[in-house]
């Protein structure tokens, strides 16, 4: 199947500094990915490259098939990350001039931006200026106005940020209203808990450097399981327990203490759990911990930072 | 509709909607108008002075300087209105002056109420005479001026005539003045009145048209930074290409200036013909004749585009008026200069300096126009067009990479940056 998005060998290099090296990965159609990494890891240059905003210096970019992104424009929707839209507009001549510019006749533009509007819940302001409108309101009609034209291929830099629980739960039915009508989703964040919620696949970028291509499941599995103690011991009388690494020590309630130790790869949490208590310790509470994407992600980036 | 036009049709549609728009286009007739009539204005309100004049010589003087300080037609006012001086008759001019300063300086009032603005005393001095000038204001030089000639004629009058020369050979000779015609070389006959506006038209359009350009200039900055700032321009570049986005902002300010040129010159063209028809008939003729309606399109689209290019540029780099400011700013005064040397083109079309300054591309469109009147050799026209629009070709050739690099940078203007960008496309 022809990818919906592939990069192979990406390099962007701006004077000395390389924003990102050898990047390659690719997004089958109808597909959500997550593109993650801390500030600073080349996203943006990414996205860029993939909107022929910027040339990579090296290496090669195939948007819904075409090497020249020219060719599919009209096929692909995004939001920036910084946002704003012509403040004196009303929602729905702003949809309509953005979802006119990706070649939607105006008239059709209209009525779209009016249904979308609706649907959104945003009937009441579609003919109020955006400098009136709540920020979250105007940022969802910016949302609006790069899939007024339903895109093949969506492009969303950093969609959560700035929209209250609220908005941020109805941004993710959207999402997922696009993969399901076949749109490929592309977009960066640094919430973790939403790329985990709707990802089919992660892309981790640490200095311009792909630290991790694949499945959330497959992220997690990058980071340690870990095994919460919790009782009145002595932490030390842990050292000797089978598949036990790096320990952390807080208080728990009534003088007990919690500790968290990673588990080794591999290492069941049964052995060190029947260890200790063979050994006596007053154990009141355990815990199997699986990772979390948040994990995985500081792990992979951490190893990728220091690569 | 291509995305160009798509694009300028917004950029027009947010100018024209907006109520402020029209208001400041009607504004700005009514500004010129007001800026025209106030020196009148003030004039019409002001009450006619008052005069007294005390004449020691014996000869007269006040009824000749009476006949100095009537209108000259029936709509004007008179320069002022001559009064008894209060007190009088005196002593001797000291007494006069020390009598007639309270009243001048206005703590006293005359016996019959008002004030006395000015008074002369005229005291003779040997074979001459000694005017002695007292006012509230001395700035307004008008009725020292009428008692000047006045007396000046009077006294030039009595000399003759004590030479032995009569009064019917004084008025025969204070009669003779040469008939003298006007004629005009590229006319090949007497010069007219339309000669005579189409000088005016020409630094008139120049004027204009340095005007409709910077404001022109000035919008379409203000729209890009505007853009550049919420990040619309990037938005945009992932839907039409630079060219696209660049011709597009820019044929749509082209709308807008041409909407306020039009309602300009509507209004003006209305009121012309009401004021003067005679001179907006010879307008019409001047600006319909000879090619000079497409002369002046020319310069205007060159200078238009010049310019708009240059600010479209430039806005994309900023996200502030005052980030703009930086750079345009010491470029604006080097702009101005146009405006200084049109007013030349009335009188002295041809100059070397002007022909010279003609030469130069940023000032090419408005000091071609100011000397449209002249004819220019064609030579100069084809030249200087040639020039003017290779260097906007130029401009825009570098333009592109240095507008899409401007949209998509961030933080602060740097000028550097302005300018690497400008060096990378010369550079490649």
């Amino acid at each position: 199947m022809q990818a919906a998005l592939e990069l192979e060998s990406v390099t962007k290099r701006y004077g000395d500094f390389e924003a990102v090296s050898d990047l390659s990965f690719r997004v089958e159609p109808g597909k959500i990915l997550g593109f993650l990494g801390p500030n600073g890891a080349g996203k943006t240059s990414t996205i860029r490259m993939i909107l022929g905003l910027i040339a990579p210096t090296s290496g090669a970019v195939t948007v819904l098939g075409a090497r020249d992104v020219r060719q599919v424009r009209d096929r692909i929707g995004f939001l920036p990350e910084e946002r704003g839209l012509y403040r004196r507009m009303t929602p729905v001549a702003a949809i309509a001039f953005l979802a006119g510019l990706k070649g939607v006749p105006m008239a059709e533009g209209r009525r779209r931006a009016r249904a979308m509007l609706e649907e959104q819940g945003l009937g009441d302001a579609k003919d109020r200026q955006i400098r009136a409108l709540s920020k979250g309101m105007s940022q969802k009609v910016q949302l609006l106005s790069s899939l007024a034209h339903e895109p093949d291929l969506v492009l969303l830099d950093e969609p959560f940020s700035g929209l209250d629980p609220v908005n941020q739960q109805s941004l993710e039915a959207l999402i997922r209203g696009l993969a399901a009508r076949g749109a490929t989703v592309v977009f960066s964040t640094h919430v973790m808990q939403h790329a985990e919620r709707l990802c089919d696949q992660v892309v981790l970028l640490a200095k311009g450097r792909k630290v991790f291509d694949g499945t959330v499941d497959q992220a997690r599995s990058a980071a340690p399981r870990s095994l919460v103690l919790e009782g009145v011991f002595d932490p030390a009388a842990l050292a000797g327990l089978p598949g036990l690494g790096e320990r952390s020590v807080e208080a728990a309630d009534e003088g007990a203490i919690r500790v968290t130790a990673a588990l080794q790869a591999g290492a069941p949490a049964q052995a060190a759990l029947m260890a200790a208590f063979g050994l006596g310790l007053d154990i009141r509470r355990f815990e199997l911990r699986e990772p979390h994407l948040h994990d995985a992600f500081i792990v992979l980036t951490s190893a990728g930072g220091r690569a | 509709m291509t995305r160009l036009l798509k694009i300028a049709f917004r950029d027009y549609i947010a100018y024209v909607r907006t109520p402020g728009f029209w208001l400041s286009i009607l504004l700005m007739p009514v500004g010129i108008i007001i800026f025209g009539w106030a020196p009148l204005l003030v004039t019409q309100s002001e009450p006619v002075p008052s005069l007294a004049v005390v004449d020691f010589t014996g000869q007269g003087y006040a009824a000749q300087i009476g006949k100095f300080l009537k209108p000259a037609s029936s709509a004007q006012k008179p320069i002022a209105r001559l009064v008894d001086a209060p007190g009088g008759p005196f002593a001797d001019p000291a007494a006069a002056v020390a009598y007639l300063k309270p009243y001048v300086a206005g703590t006293r009032t005359l016996p019959g109420g008002g004030q006395l603005e000015a008074a002369a005393i005229i005291r003779p001095a040997g074979d001459s005479v000694d005017i002695d000038y007292w006012s509230r204001n001395v700035t307004d030089r008008s009725g020292e001026l009428a008692i000047d000639q006045a007396v000046s004629q009077a006294m030039r009058r009595a000399g003759l005539a004590k030479a032995g020369i009569g009064a019917q050979a004084l008025a025969s000779v204070d009669a003779l003045s040469p008939r003298l015609t006007d004629y005009s070389a590229k006319a090949g006959g007497r010069a007219s009145q339309r000669e005579k506006v189409r000088s005016f038209a020409g630094v008139g359009m120049g004027f204009l048209l340095w005007m409709v350009v910077f404001t022109g200039a000035g919008m379409l900055l203000n729209s890009v930074i505007e853009e550049k700032s919420s990040r619309i321009l990037e938005v945009l570049l992932t839907s039409a290409s630079v060219p696209q986005i660049m011709g597009g902002k820019i044929l749509g300010v082209a709308c807008v200036t041409a909407t306020v040129l039009g309602v300009w010159l509507t209004i003006g063209g209305v009121a012309l013909s009401i004021s003067a028809p005679s001179i907006a008939a010879d307008l019409g003729a001047v600006l319909f004749t000879k090619g000079m309606i497409a002369y002046l399109a020319l310069y205007f689209l060159g200078g238009y585009l010049m310019f708009a290019t240059l600010y479209v540029t430039v806005g994309a780099f900023c996200e502030t008026a005052r980030e703009a400011q930086t750079l345009l700013g010491p470029m604006m005064i080097l702009l101005s200069l146009p405006m200084v040397f049109m007013t030349q083109a009335i009188s002295h079309p041809d100059s070397p300096l002007l022909a010279t300054l003609s030469w130069v591309p940023v000032f090419t469109p408005f000091m071609m126009a100011a000397r449209a009147a002249s004819d220019p050799p064609l030579w100069q026209v084809a030249g200087t067009g040639a020039l003017m629009f290779a260097t906007t070709a130029f401009e825009l050739w570098v333009a592109g990479p240095a507008f899409k690099s401007g949209a998509l940078s961030t933080g602060r203007f740097e000028i550097r940056n302005f300018f690497a960008s400008l060096a990378r496309r010369t550079g490649e």
